[in-house]
């Protein structure tokens, strides 16, 4: 990855108290690092409750559905607990597209479709098989590593899905806002990881945040535009 | 070496029941269709009734027809092996009331770091056409295909072995897949007999690996339009590569050579063998606005020598623009096709037309698909003069209207 960092603090942010970033003090003044990734907009807000992400495309208009990853650096607070997953196959798409997941959590994969799917991993994160099948004859599949899984059908290559493991405790994917929360975030100094499978280059944007409150706002915009999504509307009788 | 086709899918098909007997337990998947049309058409005496019109159903056909009447079968064999039949009908004067249009056996093992390959062993259609992506190979876009998807699935079938290699580099992070194509074949010595019994003709109408073209030649001089035969026993063969952006576009290109032995005949179906060769590529382009638009375009040659060599030219361009809404789907293509005999345009046996096709059509979803088709072809045909006393040029269209129920189940 070929992201750089970008400090700021945060002190007191909602008392309305000096909020200093690398050599700039202002309240609420944005902190422009021209990335190889993109342009990281870094904000310091009053914001009671938690911590903060927004995520805007290139154009300026909100990124949903971007997976959040944050985790103390110095100190890692170790993952989420492992939690019970479910990968759907409907109308010949994986549901969700993108599924987020601590490490050691299991998915099912279930397909819901009348016709068999057979669905792989090779990536280095995880690879496994699943011989054709309908229904949900087998078990969860276990995930132990953290990175990207990349899902296909054997049989249907426009299916394409990812699973994110991930050793953060604190995760989720932004909201039709772009944004997404997280509270109850410990002081630290910590690490905020961005991916969303669309993004051009890098694949993962990162940056740091000084949280001594535990509140605060990151805003980040990509430098170029997404990759065309998937087109998902294609009758399913058509390249069987 | 002769070698009947007959023989060799005997065999085939025997395998595929050997190997679906020995799979009993896997379920199987299963399709079936029913299309009925309702035509007005004032096409001339079509090629399928050994005539020189262009379209399936000409002005004696008016009134319901059976499109097709389709089943298939794709019955898993293990984890990576597979068997594929398709049978139709099309209540014609075909040889058999039922017959196959493709079987074949696959085996596509899973993908390893980014490649995967994949064998197929059978009957079955080269990968060439980005229209006829439907189940059935048929196209989704119109009842009618391009002129150059109508003369493959009229004459052209790989009854052989083909194997592909893809980099699934979208799996990996990046915006591109890429395929290579080989095949090697046989039973198709043939191909090139009905460009210049008749020239390229539009139709649905996919030809039977055990059946002919349409109706019995009477004239007993002439072909028996049975296409799928060894007659030489020099196999053929086709290679091809694709490139995929996403799943938005894709880019395919084939050159196919059949490589018949010209001075070849076979007694038994009264045909020579057809020395075809063939380029084809074809571009397809979807956007997020459900826009389609796909070009095709296919160049090659066939010869016969019976006593001196006789030799067709033939090209043929396709434009088509889709756009859906929905269940909704408004399509036109436009098609230009030559035929050039003994570089004499003029010659019997050249011709040159082009050909409109425009449809609606409505898919439920789930069973039912319907589609309204205008098309109309224009064609100069010197051989109309010389063996019909009729003018070479002919203008024919034809209003169809096509209901489609499809059931799919297992068992």
């Amino acid at each position: 990855m070929s992201s750089r960092a970008v400090t700021f603090r945060i002190h007191r942010a909602y008392s309305g108290s000096e909020v200093s970033g690398r050599g700039q003090t202002t309240w609420c003044r944005w902190l422009h690092a021209v990335l190889a990734a993109g342009a990281w907009c870094a904000a310091a807000q009053a914001q009671v409750g938690g911590l903060e992400v927004s995520v805007a495309r290139q154009n300026g208009q909100p990124l949903s559905g971007a997976v959040i990853t944050v985790d103390r650096e110095s100190a890692p607070l170790g993952p989420a607990a492992p939690v019970k997953a479910i990968m759907d196959q409907v109308n010949l798409a994986f549901a969700p597209d993108v599924l987020v997941i601590p490490v050691h959590s299991t998915v099912q994969f279930p397909n819901s479709d009348a016709i068999s799917h057979q669905v792989y991993s090779f990536s280095s994160a995880r690879q496994f098989q699943l011989p054709l099948y309908r229904g949900k004859p087998y078990p969860p599949v276990q995930f132990d590593q953290p990175g990207v899984v990349t899902l296909g059908c054997n049989i249907h290559d426009n299916m394409i899905a990812y699973v994110l493991v991930t050793d953060a405790p604190f995760f989720g994917r932004t909201d039709a806002r772009g944004q997404w929360r997280a509270s109850d975030v410990p002081d630290g100094r910590y690490r905020v990881r961005i991916w969303h499978p669309l993004l051009n280059e890098p694949r993962e944007i990162e940056g740091m945040v000084d949280v001594s409150a535990a509140r605060g706002a990151v805003s980040i915009r990509l430098s170029k535009a997404l990759r065309p999504a998937p087109l998902g509307s294609r009758p399913h009788t058509w390249d069987y | 070496m002769r070698i009947a086709g007959r023989q060799f899918a005997s065999c085939a098909a025997l395998l595929l029941c050997a190997c679906m007997f020995a799979s009993r337990g896997m379920a199987a998947d299963w399709e079936l269709s029913l299309d009925m049309r309702a035509v007005s058409s004032d096409g001339r005496n079509s090629f399928l009734d050994n005539g020189q019109g262009k379209l399936r159903f000409d002005d004696d056909d008016d009134g319901i027809q059976l499109g097709r009447l389709r089943a298939a079968w794709n019955q898993p064999l293990g984890e990576t092996f597979s068997a594929h039949v398709e049978a139709s009908t099309w209540d014609d004067d075909d040889k058999n009331p039922i017959d196959l249009t493709e079987a074949y056996l696959e085996y596509r093992p899973y993908p390893r770091a980014g490649w995967r390959t994949r064998l197929r062993l059978g009957a079955f259609y080269p990968p060439m056409s980005l229209e006829n992506r439907a189940l059935g190979w048929e196209t989704p876009y119109t009842i009618t295909p391009s002129a150059i998807s109508s003369w493959i699935g009229e004459e052209i079938r790989t009854i052989g072995l083909e194997a592909q290699v893809d980099w699934l580099g979208t799996r990996l992070g990046h915006s591109f897949d890429f395929q290579l194509t080989g095949a090697v074949f046989g039973w198709n010595d043939p191909a090139g007999t009905m460009l210049a019994m008749h020239g390229f003709a539009l139709h649905d109408r996919q030809t039977t690996l055990f059946g002919r073209v349409g109706a019995l030649q009477t004239d007993l001089e002439m072909a028996k339009k049975e296409l799928f035969h060894e007659i030489d026993g020099r196999p053929g063969f086709y290679v091809g590569a694709q490139a995929r952006y996403l799943d938005r576009a894709i880019l395919n290109v084939l050159h196919y050579d059949n490589r018949a032995d010209p001075t070849a005949e076979s007694i038994e179906i009264r045909d020579y063998a057809w020395k075809t060769r063939f380029d084809a590529a074809a571009l397809r382009i979807e956007t997020s606005n459900d826009w389609t638009l796909l070009l095709q375009a296919m160049q090659g040659d066939t010869a016969i020598n019976p006593f001196m060599l006789l030799n067709w030219d033939f090209n043929s361009q396709s434009a088509l623009v889709a756009k859906r809404w929905g269940r909704h789907m408004l399509a036109a293509h436009f098609d230009w096709f030559e035929i050039e005999f003994q570089d004499d345009p003029a010659a019997s046996g050249s011709e040159t037309g082009n050909a409109w096709a425009i449809a609606y059509s409505y898919d439920t979803g789930e069973h039912w698909r319907f589609a309204l088709e205008w098309l109309r072809v224009e064609s100069e045909v010197p051989a109309r003069v010389e063996y019909l006393g009729e003018a070479a040029f002919a203008r024919e269209s034809k209003l169809e209207l096509s209901a489609r129920y499809m059931l799919t189940g297992d068992f």
